[in-house]
């Protein structure tokens, strides 16, 4: 499913702030605005640093700042636990594998069948 | 040829076109302007607006392009605003993309009750409800010697976006 935000809010955050794309790469630690754009054109993903940075100068939390590709990653992550809860399905049954489960299953986003232990 | 993009029905694409270029918003949902500004050019303006529209529904990926209706009734649009409007029907067809045509009756019922107002009226309402996005760009009302400030063009483009999105929902 794609999402619904677009994959990030540079742009909007920046003229909001009326920045413009140099005076955000000088706050970044970039040397020129080039890179700026080029995030700001979905053509190219930060590093964490440069995230860390746009939610410092933004003042909005990463999740927020990058929504779609949250999106994208929160789903994928989603995806993953699904299968680490089916997974716990042959653990040995106790509080660790309930809790395990419990977190993952949270985690999945979803209510995943239980186990039948005989 | 039909190129396609995978839209994003919450997104609404607007464009303002003016003498000298047009102005552009980008709205998500009813609360967040993601895009908004004004493009301004010489020359060939028909051929360099068509390509810049493209460009953003390529970067975009609206749901809808939402556009003065330049061919309604009592409209004053002169023949290249005409035509040009034709012309991005006509390409965002090619892009499988949905285009909403509004006149001015249309944008003025989305924003009044009784359909009267004024540009300039609709452009303070918009600084009001986006104070931080559009609060600066508003222009001192002009008098009637003078001729409208390019940046009414934004406030156009946001007021079309925002009458089609009302649109939907009433109707």
């Amino acid at each position: 499913m794609a999402s619904s935000h677009l994959p990030n809010y540079l742009r909007t955050n920046r003229m909001r702030l009326g920045l413009s794309q140099d005076e955000v790469a000088y706050l970044l630690g970039t040397e020129s605005g080039t890179r700026v754009s080029r995030y700001e054109q979905f053509a190219r993903d930060p590093g964490l640093r440069t995230a860390l940075a746009y939610e410092a100068i933004f003042q909005r939390p990463i999740r927020e700042l990058f929504a779609g590709i949250y999106d994208e990653v929160e789903r994928e992550v989603a995806s993953r636990a699904k299968r680490l809860v089916l997974n716990t399905d042959h653990m040995r049954p106790g509080e660790r594998t309930a809790r395990k489960r419990e977190v993952l299953t949270k985690i999945a986003g979803t209510k995943v069948k239980k186990p039948q232990h005989p | 040829m039909t190129k396609t993009i995978r839209q994003n029905n919450n997104l609404i694409l607007a464009i303002a076109l003016s003498s000298s270029g047009f102005g552009f918003a980008v709205l998500e949902g009813e609360r967040t302007l993601v895009d908004w500004g004004v493009k301004s050019v010489t020359g060939d303006k028909n051929a360099w607006i068509l390509k810049q529209i493209e460009k953003m529904i390529a970067h975009y990926q609206p749901g809808v392009l939402v556009l003065h209706d330049a061919a309604a009734k009592g409209s004053r649009r002169g023949p290249r605003i005409r035509k040009l409007t034709k012309e991005i029907v006509a390409m965002a067809a090619s892009w499988k993309l949905k285009v909403t045509l509004l006149s001015r009756e249309h944008v003025m019922q989305a924003f009044f009750i009784d359909g009267k107002g004024t540009k300039y009226t609709i452009a303070k309402v918009l600084a009001g409800r986006f104070p931080e996005e559009l609060g600066p760009r508003l222009p001192r009302k002009r008098r009637a010697w003078e001729g409208e400030d390019s940046r009414m063009s934004i406030f156009d483009a946001v007021a079309l976006a925002f009458a089609k999105r009302l649109w939907r929902k009433d109707r």
